[in-house]
């Protein structure tokens, strides 16, 4: 089966994502990791007393995953999910009720010896415009997926 | 991070003496098909493939040996190899990889590998934790 060739350039832009965060989803999120008693992503008291804040946020892991979606999207599955990177700092909380959108554009490409890995910064900005997370990824595309050389 | 009832064995993290390089304890579990459909509930996207991120496998060995006064997520990477399956065992490593201090404030790194029952590498997360939970709550009022 033929391959769909690729083409990348440096400040190409990705199709933003948007995420409306809610306490049902974070909560699904940490049970899933195994985390069934109170902590301060599930719980307004443990929060209080753990960080000081009024009520609950998300765990930073979750803007991760966002971000992880957004780059798989732009890559692709096939190729993302095998070589691909993700690195987000988190600045700001994340609670339930807000939207946060994550945006991105190429920054970089590098041949490497298997392919060429191209970079991506990535912002995630809630909806009072606050960035919440930034940071980036990359993904190691296969010489396959790119168009021959000259 | 709460733990089983009972007496507490575990170490009082003191920044200071934590080496770096440490060996955690090996984690191993199954993944199973209800935490991937949970995973993937949670983050809204039912083809998220690496459910290993809400394991947070690099932090829970850590706190199986240290207790603190818990923490807040400063930054996470994850290297992604190949999705894990439902139903396969998987075995994680990790060690404290880096600690340092910024702006009077402490921060471990802890890192983990992921692999499964059949030798394929998943993953390989690297997380920055403050130590002083209450220090970011003061500017999350």
């Amino acid at each position: 089966m033929a391959i769909e060739k690729r083409m990348y350039k440096i400040g190409d832009e990705l199709a933003p994502l948007t995420k409306h965060m809610t306490q049902e989803a974070i909560n699904h999120f940490e049970s899933s990791g195994g985390a069934k008693g109170p902590s301060q992503f599930t719980d307004v008291e443990t929060a209080r007393s753990t960080l000081g804040t009024k009520g609950t946020v998300a765990s930073g892991r979750m803007s991760l995953t966002f971000t992880t979606e957004l780059l798989r999207r732009f890559f692709g599955a096939e190729i993302y999910n095998r070589g691909g990177t993700v690195d987000m700092r988190f600045l700001r909380p994340v609670r339930p009720g807000d939207s946060v959108t994550f945006s991105g554009k190429i920054t970089g490409m590098s041949k490497e010896a298997n392919g060429c890995r191209v970079t991506v910064e990535v912002t995630g900005t809630n909806q009072k415009g606050d960035t919440t997370a930034v940071g980036g990824g990359s993904c190691l595309v296969p010489s396959g997926y790119l168009p021959a050389e000259e | 991070m709460s733990h089983a009832e009972g007496p507490d064995h575990r170490k009082l993290l003191n920044w200071d003496e934590l080496v770096i390089g440490e060996q955690l304890p090996t984690l191993d579990y199954v993944l199973t098909q209800e935490m991937m459909d949970e995973f993937r509930l949670g983050v809204m996207d039912p083809e998220a493939a690496f459910p290993t991120i809400s394991q947070k496998v690099d932090v829970r060995p850590y706190h199986l040996v240290y207790r603190d006064d818990g923490s807040v997520n400063a930054r996470c990477s994850f290297h992604f190899y190949n999705p894990p399956v439902a139903g396969k065992r998987i075995v994680v490593h990790a060690w404290i990889a880096d600690k340092y201090a910024r702006r009077g404030k402490n921060y471990i790194v802890t890192e983990a590998v992921s692999v499964d029952e059949d030798g394929r590498l998943l993953d390989r997360v690297i997380t920055h934790e403050l130590k002083q939970p209450s220090e970011v709550g003061k500017k999350w009022q």
